[in-house]
């Protein structure tokens, strides 16, 4: 199981470990602190849930269960956002996995933290984007086009 | 399948090659004017087709007026139906979205436009002949917002070209550096613009300014206009009988051209010493509290995105890199605001001091 950023609807840049993530679709924008930073940084990446539990047990010290826990609750969270859609039946890329730490250096492991800002949806509200497609001018709603 | 893949429109919308001999069409209606403006560096001409707009945008720019006889870099041609009697050029029936707000957009090779149905105004860069095209129904019509900050999505976009990047905050400072002043729609940032007027800090602006990073952190100035609530004028009393639009005041935020009425006051461009995040706390105390990067970016980057239509990704990735330059602070807006100018002025000299 894997998941995707739904770019380009979604836009990000992670500046000191904390990601700003932005959807431009609805006017919602959001932060992950330096451990959430690292799951999307992995989504990014095409890693699947198992090869960002493994790296995450590598550098924090937690049950592989606790982490698992924490990164599906996250990436549930981040989908219902229309922030990543899951990539059913597509395989993740053979990847490479850092060597687990030694468990004394191990960081200790905090539930990621997830913050969602909606006040600039009012913006989106009054002034509409609308983008042309192949038809011409514009024909539906919404900042982007289905074509 | 959902997509910001923009299509080739140019053969779709019939009167786009139809835009620049419009403009001529309504020059011959009356005098035509010229006036140079240097933003940032670059020679900026904007061409009137007669004078019915020069009122409607000039101001803004007056602080940044030139006379040159250099070749401009990007030539704006400027025209209305109004003053002109000339027809508009072909317009989109769109039929969707009047909005006032509403902001229809088309890419097609070299050339971006949008359509505002709610102002009836066109707007196309040809970014591969550096020149773009503004029309407006009706001058009269341009809202108070429009006469702050006009042309503002053609400055947008070219200077996006030339290595810049607007953004959504005012900046107040002095040759020496200064700070911009970022953060969501009432958060603070034009009290602390406009209060600075009373002190030896210069106006760069209060709510759009344009930010370059090579070879340094540079903040130039684009509009001498400032907004006020009416509701903070009360704290403000040296902007109250500078107002342009003081009878309107119970549908408008209060408009004030700096240049008119401060004009030692504005400043083009400074090296950008900080990030500032103002916010209204209450508290009698005024002070600067440094905050994280990630907090700055939050704080300058989507009120941005979404009031300059489409900047996306690219602009994010340019604030990013700024946010990474500079250090920021949380400006903690006291009750009384003619301490927030004594506060910004120790923090630029502490930050010259260690920064030198």
């Amino acid at each position: 199981m894997r998941y995707r950023v739904n770019h380009p609807q979604v836009i990000d840049e992670i500046v000191d470990g904390e990601a700003i993530i932005i959807n431009l679709a609805d006017g919602s924008y959001y932060s992950l602190d330096s451990v959430g930073s690292e799951v999307w940084t992995m989504v990014e990446q095409s890693r699947s849930v198992d090869q960002i539990v493994s790296v995450l047990s590598g550098r924090y010290d937690a049950s592989e269960e606790i982490i698992r826990g924490a990164v599906e609750d996250l990436l549930a969270r981040l989908a219902v956002e229309e922030l990543v859609a899951p990539e059913n039946g597509q395989p993740s890329p053979a990847r490479a996995c850092p060597p687990h730490l030694p468990t004394t250096e191990r960081r200790p492991f905090q539930v990621p933290r997830f913050e969602k800002f909606t006040d600039m949806q009012d913006l989106i509200l009054l002034d509409p984007v609308h983008e042309v497609g192949s038809r011409g001018w514009p024909h539906g709603t919404g900042r982007y086009e289905d074509n | 399948m959902r997509t910001t893949e923009l299509q080739p429109v140019r053969a779709a919308y019939p009167g786009l090659s139809d835009v620049g001999p419009t403009y001529l069409s309504a020059s011959r209606s009356g005098p035509a004017d010229a006036q140079c403006v240097r933003i940032g560096g670059h020679l900026i001409q904007i061409r009137f087709a007669t004078p019915g707009l020069l009122p409607c945008i000039m101001p803004a720019f007056a602080h940044l007026g030139v006379d040159s006889q250099a070749p401009p870099e990007l030539v704006v041609h400027v025209w209305d139906s109004a003053s002109t009697g000339a027809s508009a050029p072909p317009m989109p029936d769109v039929g969707l979205d009047t909005t006032v707000g509403a902001f229809y957009f088309f890419e097609a090779d070299s050339v971006r436009g949008v359509f505002q149905p709610g102002l009836q105004a066109l707007t196309v860069v040809d970014f591969g002949a550096d020149h773009a095209w503004y029309f407006v129904e009706n001058p009269a019509a341009l809202p108070y917002w429009e006469r702050a900050a006009p042309i503002r999505q053609i400055l947008h976009w070219w200077m996006a070209t030339r290595g810049h990047q607007q953004v959504h905050g005012g900046a107040v400072g002095s040759p020496d550096g200064g700070v911009l002043l970022v953060g969501k729609p009432g958060s603070g940032k034009s009290t602390t613009a406009l209060i600075s007027l009373t002190t030896e800090l210069r106006y760069a602006g209060d709510d759009y300014s344009m930010v370059s990073l090579l070879p340094r952190p540079l903040v130039h100035s684009l509009y001498s206009s400032g907004k006020v609530h009416p509701e903070n004028l009360p704290r403000l009393p040296h902007i109250t009988p500078a107002l342009w639009n003081a009878g309107e005041l119970a549908t408008e935020k209060g408009v004030v051209f700096v240049d008119q009425h401060f004009p030692d006051r504005m400043i083009e461009s400074f090296p950008l010493r900080a990030i500032v995040l103002p916010t209204i706390t209450g508290k009698p105390e005024t002070r600067v509290v440094e905050t994280s990067r990630g907090a700055s970016l939050a704080a300058l980057a989507p009120s941005t995105v979404f009031q300059l239509h489409t900047a996306g990704a690219d602009a994010l990735r340019y604030m990013a890199r700024l946010v990474r330059e500079v250090p920021s602070y949380v400006l903690e807006l006291g009750t009384n605001v003619t301490d927030v100018p004594g506060v910004l002025l120790q923090l630029l000299d502490d930050l010259r001091r260690a920064q030198e």
